[in-house]
């Protein structure tokens, strides 16, 4: 089964697919990128069993052209937004309204255009009445893993990642985060379609309930995950 | 916002070219001429960008041009911003990406001039810049055209260096192929659709002029 999964899940997807083929001997593998690319490839018939996005919108996309079992998205988790910055950036408050600072020369955030925690970013930049005055600070990454690397390799000092890549141990060593107010966004529901017409679809139904199972939800959870229900 | 995409390509490409020609010319004609065993690993190195995937540069790049670096401290320091995410940055990787495109042409060019030539040169007394400037860049403007081309052309279809080390800001990194490549991710297939067509539109003029050169010189010649 191929899985084409959203890059936030890149950090905790692979031991759940371990879990996953233990489980019931089915074999997954994942390609992670940003959910608009995947629903892109999907609709022009990419050899995908499952789609994982990170949003609603994108899978809604691949219904709307006919290409999913679905007729609405199947949610499985909520994403968290953070505001994440290395220990060595120099920035002393990690907040919102810090951003605004003139030690802060650059702010990396994921593509608002088609990358889910990057609308969220974008939004949460607009509630607080920051987005106008910080935009010339923005660095745009393609999607939400390259948002991460670029505020880990130092080149932007502070970025909007997932709680997903600040949970990694390589981040949580090299650097700290604050959550964004939940209330600053709207809620990142990560929507999931069974791609119609291929061979795994079974078994890309059967990886849906698999996600469902308290002890995956507890895995999610812990991965900065949280569960919908 | 098309254009102004189209404006900065054509600007990194032009830069990219000067600074390339620059560089190459003296580095071909020591690969042309020089007789040492370091020759062929000189070769190695300026060809490499050839065969590395653009993700591997970009990489090297954006952790070479990052602030944990003695050289990206250094060049931050004196350009007053970092490297990454600006548009010396995206010279930088285009100079290193484009660097074969400039020398192979270029040291094929100087090699093929007839060393008798050369010999001739020296016995007159001329020295190694005036032997390159008199001698061996006139007789091989094909080569010196060819590389320009090259460069130009390969710069503006560059694609993943600047999408790993570019950051997509407007103006200053947002090149054609980033456009095209956020239209398509928006579903703006329409809007991708002519900021393609722009782009071969520019591809097919700048080759055309190239090969017309050539059409001419070889007539004239």
């Amino acid at each position: 089964m191929h899985i084409a999964a959203a890059a936030d899940l890149e950090p905790l997807l692979p031991p759940l697919l371990t879990a996953f083929q233990q489980q019931t001997g089915i074999r997954a593998e994942a390609s992670y990128q940003s959910s608009a690319t995947l629903a892109t490839q999907i609709i022009d018939g990419a050899p995908f069993d499952l789609f994982l996005a990170a949003d609603l919108s994108f899978p809604q996309r691949v219904i709307a052209v006919g290409r999913a079992e679905e007729s609405q998205p199947v949610p499985y988790a909520r994403g968290t937004l953070v505001l994440w910055t290395r220990n060595d950036s120099g920035i002393a408050t990690l907040s919102l309204d810090a951003l605004r600072n003139s030690t802060v020369k650059s702010i990396a955030i994921a593509n608002p255009l088609h990358a889910p925690y990057g609308r969220a970013a974008q939004a949460a930049l607009e509630h607080s009445g920051l987005y106008d005055q910080l935009r010339a600070k923005l660095v745009v990454a393609e999607n939400i893993a390259q948002t991460a690397q670029y505020v880990d390799s130092g080149n932007a000092q502070i970025g909007f990642i997932s709680l997903t890549s600040a949970l990694t141990p390589r981040l949580r060593a090299d650097g700290r985060f604050i959550r964004v107010p939940a209330e600053d966004y709207p809620p990142i529901l990560q929507g999931a379609i069974v791609v119609r017409g291929r061979a795994g679809s079974a078994a890309a139904h059967r990886f849906l309930d698999f996600l469902a199972q308290p002890a995956s939800r507890h895995t999610l959870a812990a991965e900065g995950l949280e569960p919908v229900h | 916002m098309d254009l102004q995409a189209l404006w900065l390509t054509l600007r990194l490409a032009a830069a990219t070219t000067a600074v390339l020609l620059a560089l190459g010319i003296p580095l071909a004609y020591w690969l042309a001429s020089a007789r040492t065993r370091l020759r062929p690993l000189v070769e190695a190195l300026t060809t490499l960008p050839i065969l590395l995937p653009p993700t591997v540069l970009g990489f090297y790049l954006l952790v070479l041009l990052g602030p944990r670096t003695a050289f990206g401290r250094v060049a931050a320091h004196l350009l007053g911003h970092p490297l990454a995410f600006s548009f010396s940055g995206l010279v930088v990787g285009s100079v290193l990406y484009s660097l074969p495109f400039a020398v192979q042409p270029l040291a094929a060019g100087f090699r093929s001039v007839d060393t008798a030539l050369l010999e001739q040169a020296r016995l007159l007394g001329a020295g190694r810049w005036r032997t390159l400037t008199a001698v061996l860049l006139p007789l091989s403007t094909h080569s010196l055209v060819a590389a320009a081309a090259l460069c130009f052309t390969h710069t503006i279809g560059e694609f993943g260096v600047v999408l790993m080390i570019g950051g997509d800001i407007p103006g200053a990194t947002r090149t054609l192929s980033i456009a095209i490549y956020d239209q398509v991710q928006d579903f703006s297939w329409a809007a991708a659709n002519r900021t393609s067509l722009l782009l071969i539109c520019v591809a097919v003029l700048a080759l055309f002029l190239l090969y017309a050169h050539r059409a001419q010189e070889d007539t004239g010649a």
